[in-house]
């Protein structure tokens, strides 16, 4: 168990002469026995960030601590971190028994305490009956199960976890997170997944770290993140559909100050965004929050492609100037491919992003003072 | 017939696909005849008396008296039990060498940056180019001025010289398949760099380190010319070397010269029979899943 402190985290690649910047001063705090999940898209550093933590690569600058203690430049062996790799990593010419104990021979521990921890993490992960198998002969779900047990068994200060699951089929993974999250409580750990699935980073984490092109976007537990995101960025990357964002600008309204965009004028409270009279801003509101018939405001869009997904559907739509919006809703009638709907939504739902996208406002503050109760 | 439409003759896939295999067989019945032809004439003589054997003025094909006699007057008459010790001496020792030096130089190109490695890895691969007899001078200079000629070492020294070039080609590119992730997986779980190497790396690429040993050691079996320059003593001569000499001896006739053949058969195909998988696999490298 440790608290796991990143300051000014950066890491440079040399690749053929120029440099590579894959994690650029990355600051912050992941909680003692947390899930902390990693997420970004493909090349934002993630893994680089984790393999760092691991120390199987040396950052080019900052630190990282577990509690108090530097490991900045210990290597691997030096640090009681246990890892499951995209790969998943098994030994070959080892015995699903050999693959799970390992950790503990190295550490000299006798066969007799080895088979007992190795049995009990078999027990915990259901995979008692592959023991004496080889691990070519197990099936991708079992494999994963087994890598889960090596780690299980070490006790580590942190269980680093790189995308685990990117192989598996959906099924598996559903059954897979619940175990991994199983896992995390039993082991009592600090545990740092990476994925650059935002499903599974929301469901399964008490903390998720959103990485842009090397750069921390957002840290903050998942519903913070999914109601309060801090720039247009992490708004859009989690949640799906993704938020819908178009432009609008800020005016100067008979009442006060106004955002107008699509068609649709947002009235702000008296005073707010003053400074930002003229200025063109982002205008965001998520699928789940739009609706076809009411909502504070509203604006004119065509229907592109309707995607049942059962209870509802996501309907894929323009805005006049061709921006994507898109809609949840279970109500389909008349929505048709190539008409016209109205897509309301209300004023607490909205997100305000700056040109740099940078959230300036959330709709929950946006309410007039004479709506609030 | 059927005509394609260009006019010409179609043949019916099912006749092409019998046509191919007529083709294989008959090329490879070609094949087996010219090896197994050799071999069944060098087995036949030996394992008969002389005076059988090209009686009638003759040479006896099918041996209606077969026996060890030619065997029995090589290890009578002649040093061919030193002339094999010499051998085996010579090609373990040098089997052992260039796959230790195949391995470590192997795993070191694979995993390491270092400046230079490419050229490095070039002249791996140039040196491999020579053929023996172009090192064998250079090679006797340097020992004499060492003091090599003459010693088991010396000549080990010089058929791993040949060797390695390939072996170590072979290991740096069976190394590539290995996932690095089996190695950082080990170091995360505190095994140290070398133990890593013991318990992980060099089992998983078994069936490269055998093929290249296998490779060292056919190398160092079959060699004539680096012993031929480097032992000018005759006890130290290899089986090979010491099987030439008998050509030039009156009292050693076909029948004994075929019984050496036999033996220095024997080791090869010893280590064809048992290890053949492992040299399949390890030279198929790439074309593994």
């Amino acid at each position: 168990m440790a608290t796991i402190h990143l300051e000014e985290l950066r890491k440079v690649f040399g690749v053929g002469g120029t440099d590579h910047v894959a994690v650029d001063g990355i600051s912050l705090e992941i909680p003692d026995g947390s899930f902390t999940t990693i997420v970004g898209p493909s090349g934002c550093g993630k893994t680089t960030t984790l393999r760092m933590l691991a120390g199987l690569e040396t950052p080019t600058g900052g630190r990282i601590r577990f509690d108090d203690r530097d490991v900045t430049d210990l290597r691997p062996q030096e640090r009681n971190v246990a890892m499951v790799f995209q790969s998943i990593a098994l030994y070959p010419h080892m015995t699903v028994r050999e693959n799970i104990g390992y950790a503990l021979k190295i550490d000299g521990v006798p066969k007799a305490d080895r088979d007992e921890k190795i049995e009990e993490a078999a027990e915990t992960l259901q995979i008692t009956d592959q023991l004496e198998k080889m691990p070519s002969e197990l099936s991708g779900g079992q494999q994963q199960r087994v890598a889960l047990g090596s780690a299980f068994v070490q006790d580590p200060d942190a269980l680093l976890l790189d995308e685990p699951m990117s192989d598996l089929d959906a099924k598996l993974k559903a059954e897979l997170r619940v175990e991994v999250q199983r896992l995390h409580k039993e082991l009592d750990t600090t545990v740092v997944y990476v994925t650059h699935d935002q499903t599974e980073a929301m469901t399964m984490s008490d903390h998720v770290v959103l990485l842009n092109e090397g750069r921390l976007e957002q840290f903050a537990p998942p519903t913070e993140l999914f109601d309060r995101p801090t720039s247009a960025y992490a708004a859009r990357f989690i949640g799906t559909p993704s938020t819908n964002v178009f432009e609008g600008t800020v005016e100067r309204g008979d009442r006060g100050p106004v955002v107008a965009g699509q068609g649709a004028t947002i009235r702000l409270p008296t005073g707010a965004l003053a400074d930002r009279v003229g200025e063109t801003v982002s205008l965001g509101v998520r699928p789940q929050y739009v609706t076809l018939d009411g909502g504070d405001h509203g604006l004119d869009v065509t229907v592109e492609v309707v995607e049942p997904l059962g209870t509802e559907s996501v309907v894929h739509c323009r805005t006049a100037d061709g921006t994507p919006f898109d809609v949840v809703t279970s109500d389909l009638a008349g929505v048709d491919p190539g008409g016209t709907v109205r897509a309301g939504f209300d004023t607490e739902h909205v997100y305000l992003f700056d040109a740099g996208g940078e959230t300036v406002a959330f709709g929950t503050d946006l309410r007039e003072p004479e709506e609030s109760p | 017939m059927a005509t394609s439409p260009r006019g010409l003759v179609a043949v019916p896939q099912r006749i092409q696909a019998r046509l191919t295999r007529i083709g294989v067989y008959v090329t490879a019945v070609v094949v087996a005849v010219f090896v197994t032809v050799p071999v069944y004439l060098m087995l036949t003589l030996a394992f008969q008396a002389p005076a059988d054997a090209f009686a009638g003025g003759r040479v006896n094909l099918i041996p209606t008296n077969p026996t060890l006699r030619n065997f029995r007057v090589l290890f009578e008459t002649t040093a061919t039990s030193t002339y094999f010790r010499n051998s085996l001496v010579v090609t373990a020792s040098t089997t052992l060498l260039s796959t230790a030096i195949a391995v470590s130089a192997g795993y070191g190109l694979t995993r390491f940056e270092f400046r230079g490695k490419s050229y490095a890895a070039r002249a791996i691969l140039f040196s491999y180019m020579f053929s023996p007899i172009v090192l064998a001078i250079p090679l006797y200079v340097v020992f004499f001025a060492l003091g090599l000629l003459n010693s088991y070492f010396g000549l080990t020294l010089a058929l791993t010289a040949i060797s390695t070039p390939f072996t170590i080609w072979l290991m740096w590119q069976y190394f590539q398949t290995v996932p690095i992730a089996l190695e950082e997986s080990a170091w995360v779980r505190g095994a140290s760099r070398w133990r890593t190497l013991w318990d992980v790396v060099l089992p998983v690429a078994r069936p490269g380190y055998v093929s290249a040993a296998i490779f060292a050691f056919s190398v160092a079996w079959n060699d004539f010319t680096m012993a031929r320059v480097i032992m000018s003593d005759e006890n130290l001569y290899p089986i090979t070397v010491g099987a030439s000499l008998f050509l030039d001896r009156p009292t050693i006739g076909w029948g004994e010269t075929m019984a050496v053949s036999v033996l220095i058969c024997i080791p090869p195909f010893l280590i064809a029979l048992f290890l053949q998988q492992y040299l399949l696999q390890g030279f198929n490298v790439g074309g593994l899943e």
